[in-house]
């Protein structure tokens, strides 16, 4: 195995006229109709959405596809009812920092996982694993206390803190290491390279794809996240954008139509992070996997 | 000569690797153990009290208490039955389609594959909330869209949020749709990191394409297929929390309730640190012991490109 | 006097003290900051504005008084919990009902009596309903003034009465009548006859507690002892709901989907808090005509229906703070202060005299007619029991859990109730 691995590389060029030629028109057919149709389940709630944001309240539970009675009301409501703008921005430095971070903490320690093998690694593992299944109500307070002890209330940095690792980042980098070909490492090594060099030298960039997708899953789940920040924010101005769309959920009902245009508008900046980011995903598919 | 310059090395090299590890995982693990261990073992500590939270009330020492009333709650076992079907419910849907999709995408020219990809992972942009929201109203009795395609079929509407027997799948099918694109990244990228001149040896070795995908692909695949199915299994019942919560609070009739719901209704949101604490410990240990023995299977079979 | 008379009365003045000497500065004659937990304000909405806007006016007219409102959930009260165990200043909160009696024993409520003036406390309340006054009081003591509160009013969609052979201005007032009148509405035009916000998670027990009051019966006992939903009128209630479920026309929708019906123009009639109205009238606004009547009776007997909503109490032990609490709290459930939170929120005004008065909400309440059976309930309304203890959430969790399996679940009435009665008596402090 390993050796017919080094000794390929001459037949890339075949690769891309073997595989035009192996689809078979049937198969293509009954794919795309099902990615299509898979699509379709996918998109048509989002579609809805969408629609939504643009119909007036009493027009709110209409059936048409298309929004018969459309306006920019809603928009201009939530613009106003909320400080959406400052909002936004919290968000967006929220999961930036959050996502930088937690990949550089979850690199360093998948790195000690994969590299090492050391007395408990097991149990940390395990450990660190298991920190997933704490309930976040659990540990809500006590952070809290924690944060306020410190003084960073209504701070974005409170926001931050308890998200500067998390599990599902080390689990899926540390898996993704140790399924890296052994033999790239060595070489490394014998040509001199200390462990700090192998990791951002030889694994990092190797590990694009694994890395652009955990990226783009820490950037969306803390870009949803709810329960900390509504604990943590005191002001409309300091809080997330997740915040002040349930911010249209009031105790007298809910605001249907402003609710859906910001959630529109919250979904914007996401979807332009996936649409960058995911571009690493598919490019590291191309480097063959050795340097 | 050799002897006396390869002694330092191998010193200088143990004594590295015995520290050197600590060091990578202390930022993580610092994090972890503030921000999740030490809140948790307060937890336990405080399962066996009866508190408000507050430092100049008495903490009440109550015992076992705590967990008896847990498991005394009338829809506990429902709940846990329930939690098996969202496991079951969910398999499906957060690990074999997203498969399917990240291996037939991964052959498509480059635009309707990203297309695609980008289309399965857009319902994980929306807000959860507000995607719950929306299916609410596609599905509703009433006015719903679903229903009047059922309608217009013929067929009497289906109560997808009321009835006590359908409901269920109704909230698997969301948190799906949720996931859907979540697996597809991740085995999308894990089918990337496979090294192209396996599959081509294989080809020129004369394996047709199920069998490429049969035999180079899925055991290569393998880790972190079995990787998405123990996340499913430890978080199928966290990750439709929010469904739950705005779409039928665990009802019709205990329908929709898991053991994740059941013990946050009755205990995180009740303001009773007792309970609350000993619903965590029961959730940890619980998940704990069914993810220790799940790790060990992954170890065993799953399969490296070594 | 003999000795043992004098020391007697020594003693009772001793005691007498603490309560007769107010705990409040007689003024604000420094800058002071009190903070105002309040979940209007986590809303983006009517409650929001209203209140901002009664907040701006206080101070301006006290600018000694920084009132900093803090938003929390009225779904739990996490915020308060976690704020008071790090320390943070909780001065004066919007209360909901049902967390009155926690609030009293361990969020520091302080009763009024305590705390402020009886005659300042004497010639506020004068003008108030009497039995809104009461909905506030534990144990003997006023630990809270209603601050946003209304009543279960019946809304009904006229177009559908009239579709179904109904009289749209003789609407039902029996449970009776419920059930006939959503039966034609079912046959006739198919669409759902009857909806409630009884069960559902965000309901927990304000509904609840009212039909079974209507019945003769209570939830809990006078003395807050002992729980009674077990009871024959109890069950009684449960088994006149399960009744009408068995007809095919109270369905389990749960309360987004059974307001959105009704918003909708799918429901012909839906028992639910006056504070809904907004979202109602805006649902049908231009599609169909939304009226409102009051809770149906069981038969002769009289409707007793109890509030929903909120009260204001006053959390702080400084006595300047207090005063800045009480000089808002007086604001706030003043005339003034009703009359923005009635008209431009939608709730109740605990002070009767405003809603003929033209100065303050005469001409609202002629132009806005639904709000009438909200007024007329007023005058037979009866506090929301809140529950004792630490356990509180769950006992009402365990009862209302009965109740939805009682009605829609098919289960045995009498059983599944008594049963329920026995778990949550086992939570009782």
């Amino acid at each position: 195995m390993t050796t017919d691995a080094l000794a390929q590389p001459a037949l890339v060029r075949p690769i891309t006229l073997r595989r035009i030629s192996d689809r078979s028109g049937l198969n293509t057919a009954a794919g795309h109709l099902l990615m299509v149709l898979l699509s379709i389940f996918c998109l048509f709630p989002v579609y809805w959405m969408v629609a939504s944001s643009f119909r007036p309240a009493n027009a709110m539970f209409e059936t048409s596809l298309w929004p018969m009675t459309g306006s920019l009301d809603n928009y201009t409501q939530a613009i106003d009812a909320i400080p959406i703008g400052r909002m936004l921005i919290n968000t967006l430095v929220f999961s930036a920092v959050s996502t930088v971070l937690q990949l550089l903490t979850g690199i360093l320690a998948a790195f000690a996982f994969a590299r090492w093998k050391f007395p408990f690694d097991k149990l940390v593992y395990t450990g660190v694993a298991l920190t997933w299944l704490v309930p976040f109500q659990v540990v809500m307070i006590p952070n809290y206390l924690l944060v306020a002890q410190m003084g960073l209330l209504d701070n974005v940095l409170a926001l931050i803190l308890p998200n500067l690792a998390s599990a599902l980042a080390i689990l899926l980098l540390a898996q993704a290491m140790r399924g890296f070909p052994k033999e790239v490492v060595e070489a490394a090594r014998m040509d001199g390279a200390r462990n700090w060099r192998i990791l951002w030298e030889v694994l990092v960039p190797n590990l694009r794809g694994t890395i652009a997708s955990l990226a783009i899953l820490i950037f969306i789940s803390t870009w949803n996240e709810y329960f900390w920040p509504l604990l943590l924010s005191r002001t409309a101005e300091n809080s997330v954008v997740q915040i002040g769309i349930q911010m249209f959920m009031t105790t007298e009902g809910n605001q249907w139509g402003p609710l859906m245009a910001a959630s529109t508008l919250a979904s914007l900046p996401v979807l332009i992070i996936y649409i960058v980011l995911q571009r690493q995903v598919v490019q590291s598919f191309m480097k063959s996997g050795i340097r | 000569m050799t002897i006396a310059s390869a002694a330092p090395p191998r010193l200088r090299r143990m004594t590295q690797s015995r520290w050197a590890p600590w060091l990578y995982l202390s930022p993580a693990l610092i994090t972890l153990v503030v921000w999740i261990y030490w809140p948790l073992v307060d937890a336990v500590r405080l399962s066996f009290y009866q508190w408000n939270m507050l430092p100049n009330s008495p903490q009440l020492f109550v015992g076992w208490d705590n967990y008896q009333r847990i498991f005394a709650l009338p829809k506990f076992w429902q709940a846990l039955r329930n939690t098996g079907v969202y496991i079951a419910g969910l398999l499906p849907l957060a690990v074999l389609i997203p498969l399917a999709i990240a291996i037939y995408t991964h052959d498509l020219p480059a635009r309707s594959r990203n297309v695609y990809r980008a289309i399965i992972f857009v319902p994980m942009i929306i807000a959860p909330v507000v995607a719950a929201a929306v299916w609410r109203w596609l599905l509703d009795p009433g006015y719903g869209l679903a229903n009047q395609a059922i309608k217009g079929v013929g067929l009497e509407p289906v109560k997808f949020l009321s009835d006590p027997k359908v409901a269920i799948w109704t909230v698997i099918l969301i948190t799906g749709w949720k996931l859907m694109g979540f697996s597809t990244l991740i085995l999308a990228a894990a089918n990337a990191n496979i090294n192209p001149s396996l599959i081509e040896a294989a080809r020129m070795d004369g394996a047709s394409k199920w069998e490429v995908i049969r035999d180079v692909r899925l055991p290569l695949l393998s880790s972190t297929v079995l990787f998405l199915v123990v996340m499913t299994i430890l978080l199928g019942a966290q990750w439709s929390f929010t469904y739950i919560n705005v779409l039928t609070g665990g009802g019709p009739l205990g329908s929709t309730t898991n053991i994740y719901y059941l013990l946050w209704d009755f205990g995180f949101s009740t303001m009773s640190v007792g309970w609350g604490s000993a619903a965590a410990v029961i959730l940890f240990l619980g998940f704990g012991a069914l993810a220790f023995v799940l790790f060990r299977l992954i170890d065993r079979y799953s399969f490296h490109d070594n | 006097m003999n000795r043992k008379s004098f020391l007697l009365g020594a003693l009772a003045l001793t005691l007498a003290g603490p309560a007769l000497a107010q705990t409040m500065a007689p003024s604000v004659d420094q800058p002071v900051t009190i903070t105002f937990y309040n979940y209007n304000l986590g809303s983006a909405g009517i409650g929001a504005e209203a209140t901002k806007k009664l907040l701006n006016e206080f101070m301006a007219e006290h600018p000694n008084i920084t009132v900093e409102g803090v938003p929390y959930s009225s779904a739990d009260g996490s915020r308060i919990q976690a704020d008071l165990a790090a320390g943070l200043p909780v001065d004066m909160v919007q209360t909901v009902f049902s967390d009155l009696d926690f609030a009293v024993h361990n969020w520091g409520a302080k009763a009024l009596e305590d705390i402020a003036p009886a005659d300042e406390m004497a010639a506020h309340f004068e003008g108030m309903s009497p039995n809104g006054l009461k909905l506030g009081v534990l144990d003997g003591k006023t630990y809270g003034l209603a601050y946003t509160f209304s009543t279960p009013i019946l809304f009904y969609n006229a177009d559908l009465f009239r579709q179904a052979g109904l009289d749209p201005d003789s609407p039902p007032k029996t449970w009776a009548a419920v059930k006939d009148a959503a039966i034609a509405i079912k046959e006739k035009t198919g669409k759902e006859g009857f909806a409630a916000g009884i069960t559902g998670p965000s309901a927990a027990d304000w509904l609840f507690q009212g039909v079974v009051r209507s019945n003769g019966g209570e939830v809990i006992s006078r003395d807050r002892k002992t729980l009674k939903f077990g009871e024959p009128e109890a069950i009684e209630a449960v088994a006149m709901l399960r009744d009408l479920h068995d007809a095919g026309v109270y369905e389990n929708l749960d309360i987004s989907g059974a307001m959105e019906g009704m918003a909708a123009g799918n429901v012909g009639m839906y028992l639910q808090t006056s504070a809904v109205q907004g979202v109602l009238v805006a649902g049908a606004k231009d599609k169909f005509d939304l009226r409102a009547s009051t809770m149906p009776s069981f038969g002769e007997k009289p409707v007793r229906p109890n509030n929903s909503g909120s009260a204001l109490t006053i959390h702080t032990a400084d006595p300047v703070k207090q005063r800045a609490a009480w000089e808002l709290m007086k604001f706030l459930t003043s005339k003034h202060g009703y009359t923005i939170i009635t008209s431009e929120i939608g709730y109740l005004p605990l002070r009767t005299d405003i809603v003929d008065d033209p100065q303050y909400l005469g001409d609202w309440v002629k132009s806005h007619p639904l709000v009438q059976p909200n007024l007329e309930q007023l005058a037979v309304l009866e506090p929301w029991d809140p529950m004792p203890g630490p356990n509180y959430r769950q006992i009402v969790k365990t009862m209302m859990d009965a109740v939805e399996m009682s009605v829609f679940g098919g289960a045995d009435v009498a059983a599944t109730m008594a049963d329920a009665q026995a778990n949550a008596q086992a939570l009782m402090p």
